[in-house]
């Protein structure tokens, strides 16, 4: 097919939206290659994907559960645009076809410095759960809750409060915990603790997840025309799957706690792009909940997070007025919120392991992706 | 109203010294710690808590069950204090010189002293180190034994008292601070990939050596003594309470670890990488025993997979390189012969890679036996290496370039008898056979021409009743020659052949060939000139200011335009 000719019918695929996709399809008229057919496929599905994704509501949003499939989402996008790119070999070494895969492969190679950070992340969050496993197996399913369980369950809790304190503010506050120790103790315990806080990154003091994301956005711009028909198409499918890398690992940031952790990256896609929607509708939404009051200062939007904080805050209101002997209608009140907590525990403690497998999973991916393709244009 | 019972005396005097010691309570016992003063306090402390233990199985009414968990807990969080405390004290990073032995014991050793190792490892170790005889793990005495013995009192009431979370928690977060400083001392950096991708080769060179030397020590002295440090404090307390807290005290620190070794085998592939990733790869494979030790249990399977993950993706970056550098010979472009002739810089960076690759040829073979290339470039006998290549006469590049490493292959191999063993006889004997025919073919081109010019033919008049020789032929062949040979001699002794052996080989063949031919066409026909006008025009040159102007050849300097005459 002639170039001139694809051009057109490129563009008529990318400008549609996603009311339109129905009648493209069955306005006849060109029939195209199996290889624009294909291409053509590889917007859709990601489209579809995210749209999935999108779908999510408010409480599922940013969930460990949610953010799995968001990997999922990834790898199979991955896996189908090496699969878009190997078909096409051909095309891959008439430059500038094989310069825009190549530019692909070493911008997701920035991603697996994230995939580490991330790996960290989940490691502190864990260190969390366990502290919430302190509080659940001091106050549940106990014969009758006492002051011994009660100042357990505190002590635990003020642990986790230090735990989660955002990296920025953590030398400070050092000073205000009011634990007791001999004064011997004192200096050696705020190292020792200190110390615990900045050891947990792997990565050196100034490894930025802020940098390494807008070194992965960098240069990301929607192929113009002429590169388009230069490529036969495979530009945008550089593109988007340049994007969906991109948006990923952004999403990854915002939502676990990292080193230098932030959202403000910029994300430009013009709605051409069948996928654009969703994508950005997502952008929005985690923005939003970045920007309400409660989240503002968090150290990463995971809605489990959020649930540890609620929990840890509800139970320490309830320890704060407690008064022993406990009425009836206070222990109840206690048993309520321990459910509430170890429906938090249980959720971390079985959604933490697989994730982190997963985030491996991604970066293994990456690399073999990588590999096998600099290996196919080579 | 009852006097109270032995039990609730035991328990009341056993809840007062606990209350005593509770530092949220009094000034006084934050400012002491127990396990630091004597001995006698240490012991009515833990028998105090132990009474309240005991008295919490037996307590039937609500109200003392509470009393008792109240105690306990002041109790446990004490108890933690004290533990987190006697970490502390003995945090001390490790000597440096039980962390600079980097080399392991030599095998034979192992086999020497079996029956010994195997007493040695029943035994306690009273001394520093206790050795194990199938690896090169040697663990140290990280704390002095006392300090263990109150840790495991401790730690055993913890536990008991359903505590062990805490306890793990302490144990995790000091020691692993320890972990880190020694870390530090060992040089172990915290890079990240794109730090590594940015480091200029030289740099991360140097930096996988030191790698390699800390790797080593970490997992078979550093790693291992952790562990059986947890051994000796919580063996036998809870389910795995020693695997747990070794894993809460070592992951992160392994995963650093690694992630160098991981970052490197992900590099970009360059020839000259090569032999670096076979030393990280056969370090990492060394290390591969022990690490399958140290880190046996089901929690720390991670670990092991991903170093399983990076030895694969260093053996396959060993062999992308190789393969890579075989194309980049195969379609090495220039079709430009070395001005001067002499070795083609590439040749001589093939010559060097291949002989270093010959040190490495037990790793590597077993890199490329493991998964063997496949394409139609390769024979179906691995053994014989791929040699059709085009004719000499259309002097492909490579094959230029063979046919000097044919050259200095038959000339230096004594100095690399892998080389020669792997290269085969074989093959030797083929490239000679392209060499000499090359040699053949260097004659043909530059001296048959010359030659032609003494041959007899043409200069003889038919018919003629004198000597018959044509004296303007002859004079032409004469002018002929010298202007030819000052050609060929001004540029051929510009040419460098750095060989000395082939040098003189080349000059003898040249010389056997042209000295007596020249000579014999002096002899036969010099009257004939020298009976003419100018003789000097044309014999210009004896047979001995031949055989000196061939010793110029292919010594690579330019020469004056003259060549020396000594006679005239």
């Amino acid at each position: 097919m002639p170039a001139t000719d694809f051009s057109t019918f490129g563009r008529s695929i990318l400008s549609l939206r996603r009311d339109q996709q129905v009648h493209s399809m069955e306005s006849g008229g060109h029939e195209g290659t199996s290889h624009e057919l294909e291409l053509e496929a590889f917007q859709k599905q990601v489209a579809e994907r995210f749209n999935d994704l999108a779908s999510a509501d408010s409480d599922q949003l940013l969930s460990i559960p949610w953010i799995h499939k968001l990997l999922e989402v990834f790898l199979s996008c991955q896996e189908q645009f090496k699969s878009v790119v190997s078909k096409n070999k051909g095309l891959l070494n008439k430059s500038p076809a094989d310069r825009y895969v190549m530019e692909y492969y070493e911008r997701s190679v920035k991603a697996l410095d994230v995939c580490n950070a991330i790996r960290d992340g989940i490691e502190l969050i864990r260190q969390w759960q366990k502290q919430l496993e302190i509080v659940y197996y001091a106050l549940d399913n106990q014969r009758s809750i006492g002051e011994g369980q009660i100042r357990r369950s505190m002590k635990a809790l003020i642990d986790l409060a230090i735990g989660m304190i955002d990296e920025k503010e953590s030398n400070s506050s050092f000073a205000h915990r009011n634990r007791s120790f001999g004064r011997n103790n004192a200096q050696k315990d705020n190292n020792s603790l200190g110390q615990f806080r900045s050891l947990s990154w792997s990565v050196s003091r100034n490894w930025s997840a802020t940098k390494q994301l807008q070194a992965i956005g960098q240069n990301l711009v929607a192929p113009k025309n002429n590169e388009i028909s230069a490529t036969n198409g495979l530009a945008t499918a550089v593109f988007t799957m340049s994007y969906v890398l991109y948006f990923v690992m952004w999403t990854l940031v915002a939502a676990i706690p990292c080193q230098d952790r932030g959202l403000q990256t910029h994300f430009h896609v013009t709605r051409q792009f069948v996928w654009a929607a969703p994508v950005l509708t997502l952008h929005d939404r985690i923005l939003e909940e970045s920007r309400k009051r409660e989240r503002k200062n968090v150290c990463g939007l995971l809605r489990e997070i959020n649930k540890i904080e609620m929990c840890a805050r509800h139970m320490n209101e309830l320890t704060d007025t407690i008064h022993f002997p406990l009425s009836e209608e206070k222990e109840g009140e206690v048993k309520q919120r321990v459910q509430e907590l170890g429906i938090v525990y249980y959720g971390l403690k079985d959604g933490l392991g697989p994730l982190e497998r997963q985030v491996r999973e991604v970066f293994h991916r990456i690399v073999r992706s990588r590999t096998e393709g600099l290996d196919s244009i080579g | 109203m009852e006097p109270p019972g032995n039990d609730v005396v035991a328990f009341e005097s056993a809840e007062k010294i606990i209350l005593r010691w509770d530092s949220t309570a009094s000034e006084d016992a934050r400012e002491k710690m127990i396990f630091a003063g004597d001995r006698y306090e240490i012991d009515r402390y833990l028998q105090a808590v132990d009474e309240i233990q005991r008295s919490m199985e037996f307590a039937t009414l609500s109200d003392d069950q509470n009393k008792a968990n109240s105690a306990i807990q002041i109790a446990m969080a004490r108890l933690e204090d004290e533990f987190r405390n006697i970490l502390i004290a003995h945090t001390n990073p490790v000597e440096a010189e039980s962390l600079t032995d980097s080399s392991p014991l030599p095998e034979e050793d192992y086999e020497d002293d079996s029956p010994l190792t195997k007493d040695l490892e029943h035994q306690e170790s009273n001394g520093s180190c206790s050795y194990r005889p199938t690896n090169s793990i040697r663990e140290i005495d990280l704390m002095p034994s006392d300090a263990i013995y109150d840790l495991r009192c401790i730690a055993e009431r913890m536990i008991l008292a359903g505590y062990l979370r805490e306890c793990i928690q302490v144990y995790g977060s000091v020691r692993k601070s320890a972990v880190d400083s020694s870390f530090r001392k060992l040089g172990i950096e915290k890079l990240s990939i794109g730090d590594i991708q940015r480091l200029e080769w030289e740099i991360l060179e140097t930096k996988i050596r030191r790698w390699i030397r800390a790797a080593k020590v970490c997992v078979r002295i550093l790693f291992a003594s952790e562990k059986k440090l947890c051994e000796q404090i919580f063996e036998g307390l809870g389910t795995a309470m020693d695997d747990a807290c070794f894993m809460e005290t070592i992951k992160g620190p392994a995963i650093q670890l690694f992630n160098f070794a991981e970052a490197i085998s992900i590099s970009r592939r360059s020839p000259e990488k090569l032999f670096k990733i076979l030393d990280l790869h056969d370090a990492l494979s060394d290390l591969l025993v022990d690490i399958e030790i140290v880190f046996d249990s089901k929690s720390s399977e991670s670990i092991r997979v991903q170093t399983v993950e990076i030895l694969s993706r260093l053996a396959e970056a060993a062999r992308g390189i190789l393969s890579e550098f075989e194309n980049a010979v195969l379609r090495e472009p220039s079709k430009v012969p070395v001005p001067g002739g002499t070795i083609h810089p590439l040749t001589r960076y093939v010559m060097n890679y291949i002989s270093l690759i010959s040190d490495y040829k037990q790793t590597m073979s077993e890199l490329i036996v493991s998964k063997p290339s496949t394409g139609s470039r390769y024979s179906s006998d691995p053994n014989t290496p791929d040699m059709d290549f085009a004719e000499l006469e259309s002097q492909t590049p490579l094959a230029l370039h063979l046919i000097w490493i044919a050259v200095i292959l038959q000339f230096n191999l004594e100095g690399s008898p892998e080389l020669r063993e792997m290269v085969g006889d074989d093959c030797l004997r083929k490239l000679t056979g392209k060499f000499r025919q090359a040699a053949t073919n260097y004659q043909r081109s530059t001296w048959v021409t010359v030659l032609h010019c003494l041959r007899d033919e043409g200069l003889h008049v038919k018919g003629s009743f004198s000597s018959g020789v044509s004296k303007s032929a002859l004079r032409e062949r004469f002018k002929t020659f010298n202007a030819m040979f000052e050609e060929v001699h001004r540029t051929q002794s510009t040419w460098l052949i750095p060989d000395t052996q082939l040098r003189e080989e080349l000059r003898i063949s040249v010389s056997e060939k042209l000295i007596p031919a020249y000579r014999s066409f002096l002899g036969r026909f010099r009257s004939h000139i020298e009976s003419g006008r100018h003789p000097e025009n044309y014999i210009k040159y004896s047979g001995e200011d031949i055989e000196t102007a061939v010793l110029d050849f292919f010594e690579g300097y330019q020469v004056s335009q003259h060549i020396r005459r000594r006679s005239q």
